[in-house]
């Protein structure tokens, strides 16, 4: 069977003054409809590039240096603009940390909604819907994410709406055209966390009621581990652990994966000091040979500084890419 | 045990003591904003209260009317037994040294074309503690205290990663060495694993220079991990009050319970 999504062995190089950046280094994911992965991994890690790519949006200097991305068994690469037009927010949809760069402060929020109804509509053949229906349709997509008083919304402008409220719409806007896939990046990062809770809990409920498939984006793996099934841990532009959200989280492999996972502060339990990962993620200009974790790796030896450790399955859903990983 | 919060000092002889501190905000079209409603508190020394509290409850607004950066609309703000609410200008500019605050964004708090180094020493330069080879010291041990390499004095904030910026902003707020840091979610714009490495640093400066933190989050599971005691604030005003084990053991308010709720968590596995 062809995944919806498959990303296979990616490079991607990044000019800069100091010279490439090699941001993504060899990255396999693979996504089937119905799935949802999450992608975890620190700031700089080139999350948001790799969302991006797949959307055909990324840096504009940006050059793949190996690999491809398919998406329905089509390569990217060679989608026109014409395609993409009936791709992005399309079949694919993206939400973003910040809301208010994506929303047009100039126009209400029904006059947007209506524009990508009309939109969609259009990039379907279809007749363009009326004032009034265009007005309903919005008014049914805010409700559908549970936006409080949708009517007083569609005449709002961006800035009269609450941070959690503006999510809501930038959500609402990305499923207007049913897409067949929804990229989430760090769609909750800005928010407190009363309304990061709520946005979680609407987005866990439109993955049920709407079988979404699903990519969600995040440094935070307790904000991931609330939505996907599946995870997948991103370092300086490799994925170095992917699994089962419940058995990665129960038996991290990856040293960098219990980083991660001790950096997290708890409500309950034991109040211990947070471990996290010492030091901060390498330059990806210059980054270190072999394992590109070996410099804050407490369990690195010659081999990781030397080496590039191979993707290992530890069973058949769980994988791991670490010299040292126990897999027994 | 106390019976207001607004009138009774939880500890013999506080640091610092908030009285029924009221602030009103003039919006626009004559709207009235009581973003704080009073609240009361006091802190020990050496001791770190915390301030949780969704978006808008008033958490920032009591921060900056305890360091008097905004003038309360009524209340009392005592700092180390002397009153400081009606200050003036020149007592107010001695106490500073006493009283820093760290923010949030420490993206936006460093002037992009000074160094590391000077916007370490630019306290210290102001005040004219220290010159030349004492200032270069200084600094030095400064650096030192946050865990970031000597070399740094002389690399630009942009050259630095988010984490690295707020041990800058950290540093440049222990310099004049206060007694009384308030913290306003110096983590919230930080990766978890940042803002690990952060709160060990506030951690450890606690225990090795005895200071005493307002620490202001709204994720309460940070909360837990550096205070000891915790208000709760909701719509200005205080809802919850106690010991950090307690109030989270055995929350009295819904709001809390919200609260706590909210915090990402693993499943249990
Ligand atoms: N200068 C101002 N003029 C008018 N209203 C203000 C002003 N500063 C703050 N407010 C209002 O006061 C209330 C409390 O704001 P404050 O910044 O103290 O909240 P907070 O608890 O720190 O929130 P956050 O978690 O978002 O930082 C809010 O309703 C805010 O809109
Ligand atoms: N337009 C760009 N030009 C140059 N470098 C970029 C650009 N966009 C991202 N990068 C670099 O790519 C790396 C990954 O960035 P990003 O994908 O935004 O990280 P994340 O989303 O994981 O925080 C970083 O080193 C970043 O500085
Ligand atoms: S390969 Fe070596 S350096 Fe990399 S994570 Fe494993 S032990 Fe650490
Ligand atoms: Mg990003
Ligand atoms: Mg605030």
């Amino acid at each position: 069977m062809n995944a919806l999504l498959a990303i296979e062995d990616y490079h991607l190089a990044i000019p800069t003054f100091d010279g490439p950046a090699q941001v993504l280094n060899g990255i396999d994911l693979a996504l089937d409809a119905g799935e949802t992965l999450g992608i975890v991994g620190e700031s700089g890690c080139g999350k948001t590039v790799l969302a991006r790519t797949i959307l055909g949006i990324g840096p504009g200097r940006a050059a793949c240096t190996g690999g491809r991305i398919l998406f329905e068994g089509r390569d990217v690469a060679a989608f026109s603009e014409r395609d993409w037009r009936g791709i992005r927010g399309v079949k694919i949809s993206m939400i973003f940390q910040d809301p208010m760069t994506y929303l047009n402060p100039l126009f209400t929020i029904g006059r947007q909604l209506g524009d990508a109804i009309a939109a969609h509509a259009r990039a379907q053949g279809a007749p363009r819907p009326g004032r009034a229906e265009r007005r309903t349709r919005a008014a049914e997509l805010l409700a559908q994410v549970a936006l409080r008083e949708p009517q007083r919304a569609l005449d709002s402008y961006p800035h009269q709406l609450s941070g959690g409220m503006r999510q809501r719409v930038l959500i609402a806007l990305a499923l207007s055209g049913k897409p067949r896939l929804l990229i989430a990046d760090e769609p909750t990062t800005a928010l407190d966390v009363t309304v990061q809770a709520q946005v979680l809990r609407l987005l866990r409920d439109l993955v049920d009621r709407l079988r979404l498939t699903v990519v969600m984006i995040s440094h935070d793996v307790g904000a991931i581990a609330a939505l996907t099934e599946r995870i997948a841990v991103m370092y300086a532009g490799n994925v170095v652990e992917e699994g089962p959200t419940t058995r990665v989280l129960a038996r991290p492999l990856h040293p960098y994966t219990r980083g991660l996972l001790a950096a997290l502060p708890a409500i309950d339990g034991e109040i211990r000091r947070l471990a996290g990962v010492p030091g901060t993620i390498p330059s990806l200009i210059d980054p270190p040979t072999g394992c590109r974790f070996h410099p804050r790796c407490s369990r690195a030896t010659a081999i990781c500084a030397a080496e590039r450790p191979a993707m290992r399955r530890a069973d058949p859903a769980h994988s791991v890419a670490c010299h040292h990983a126990d897999l027994s | 045990m106390p019976t207001s919060p607004d009138v009774t000092p939880l500890h013999p002889s506080p640091l610092l003591h908030a009285i029924g501190l009221v602030k009103v905000f003039h919006a626009s079209g004559g709207r009235e904003v009581r973003a704080v409603d009073g609240v009361g508190f006091s802190i020990g020394t050496g001791e770190v209260l915390g301030i949780v509290g969704e978006s808008g409850s008033g958490k920032s607004t009591i921060a900056r009317m305890v360091l008097r950066l905004i003038e309360p609309s009524a209340g009392r703000i005592m700092f180390a037994g002397q009153d400081i609410t009606a200050l003036g200008d020149e007592a107010m500019r001695r106490l500073r040294g006493d009283m820093q605050i760290v923010f949030q964004n420490p993206h936006s708090a460093l002037n992009g074309r000074r160094t590391i180094g000077e916007a370490i020493a630019e306290p210290l330069r102001v005040q004219t503690i220290a010159r030349g080879a004492a200032l270069h010291a200084r600094v030095d041990r400064l650096l030192d205290l946050v865990s970031l390499p000597r070399a740094f004095r002389h690399r630009y904030p942009h050259e630095l990663s988010g984490g690295q910026k707020q041990r800058v902003c950290i540093a440049r707020a222990l310099a004049l060495e206060p007694r009384f840091l308030v913290l306003d979610e110096p983590t919230s714009a930080l990766d978890v694993s940042v803002q690990a490495q952060i709160l060990d640093v506030l951690g450890e400066l606690r225990r090795e220079l005895s200071l005493t933190y307002l620490f202001i989050s709204h994720n309460l599971a940070v909360v837990r991990t550096l205070c000891d005691r915790v208000l709760v604030m909701s719509q200005g005003r205080v809802v919850e009050e106690g010991p950090v084990a307690a109030v989270f053991a055995n929350p009295s308010q819904a709001y809390t319970r919200t609260l706590l709720d909210s915090v990402p968590r693993l499943p249990r596995i």
